[in-house]
């Protein structure tokens, strides 16, 4: 965000924002966490907004998209799509449930696809 | 419906006031991304909180926790900023402040968030007041 970023992408960036919230709750609600397993759908929102975020930067980098554009779909869209505090909270949850396998698991798989996914699309489109 | 509506609007003031984070600590696409660890630091240890206190509470209605969970909290934290970052710094040849940063993230992500459990099933755990004033009369 710089001092030329209008009011007008500003509200561009919170509705994309509201909206990627509601596509993560709606999937969420889809793949609902059956007690002590993977909480799948937050995992798999967490993957894809990653994979499409590292897509992005890497058109942004060659100039495909402006830096509007950029804000509104990364920092917005991407942002609100994906979740920390709610990954956070579930494996502590799981931890709390004695279910530490599943608890790593939650850990090393959004963090190993999502790095994978984001860097494989940033140096496959920049 | 109306949980939706909840999950929208909270979304819209999350990203808003993530959006005011990194407003007011900019940082260079291949800098330490100190706005997105706060952020996210912040928004684990208050779920946290949230979901082991006030939620365990019977009688939240669904809309509250949709709302401030899934909506606010959801969008205000980011997982895509912190792997857009990671791939920034590493490509930028910075793989020690990358990890550096995926550490500090992950390992207070989830320490906050425990911490926000434990503070907040002391809350619920609290037994509600039972003052008697009126001596015996009635009771």
């Amino acid at each position: 965000m710089t001092a030329e970023t209008t009011p007008a992408v500003v509200i561009a960036v919170l509705v994309a924002g509201a909206v990627g919230a509601v596509i993560r709750f709606a999937l969420s609600r889809a793949l609902p966490v059956r007690p002590g397993r993977l909480p799948v759908g937050i995992l798999v929102v967490n993957v894809i907004g990653s994979a499409l975020a590292g897509a992005l930067l890497g058109l942004a980098e060659r100039a495909a998209i402006g830096h509007d554009v950029q804000l509104i779909l990364v920092t917005g869209f991407c942002g609100g799509l994906t979740t920390f505090s709610t990954w956070s909270v579930e494996t502590i949850e799981l931890l709390g449930g004695g279910r530490w396998r599943a608890a790593v698991l939650n850990v090393l798989v959004t963090l190993v696809l999502g790095a994978a996914t984001a860097g494989g699309m940033y140096l496959l489109l920049r | 419906m109306r949980t939706y509506l909840a999950v929208a609007l909270g979304g819209l003031v999350g990203t808003g006031l993530r959006l005011a984070v990194d407003l007011f600590l900019p940082h260079a696409e291949t800098g330490f991304p100190v706005s997105t660890l706060i952020v996210n630091l912040v928004g684990a240890l208050v779920l946290g909180w949230l979901v082991g206190g006030l939620w365990a509470r019977p009688g939240t209605p669904s809309w509250l926790r949709a709302g401030f969970g899934a909506g606010l909290l959801g969008s205000f934290t980011t997982m895509s900023a912190v792997m857009a970052s990671l791939v920034l710094l590493s490509s930028d040849g910075a793989w020690w402040l990358a990890a550096l940063y995926l550490t500090v993230s992950v390992v207070g992500g989830l320490a906050l968030a425990a911490a926000g459990l434990r503070l907040g099933s002391r809350l619920a755990h609290r037994p509600m007041p039972t003052t008697v004033t009126d001596a015996g009369q009635t009771l």
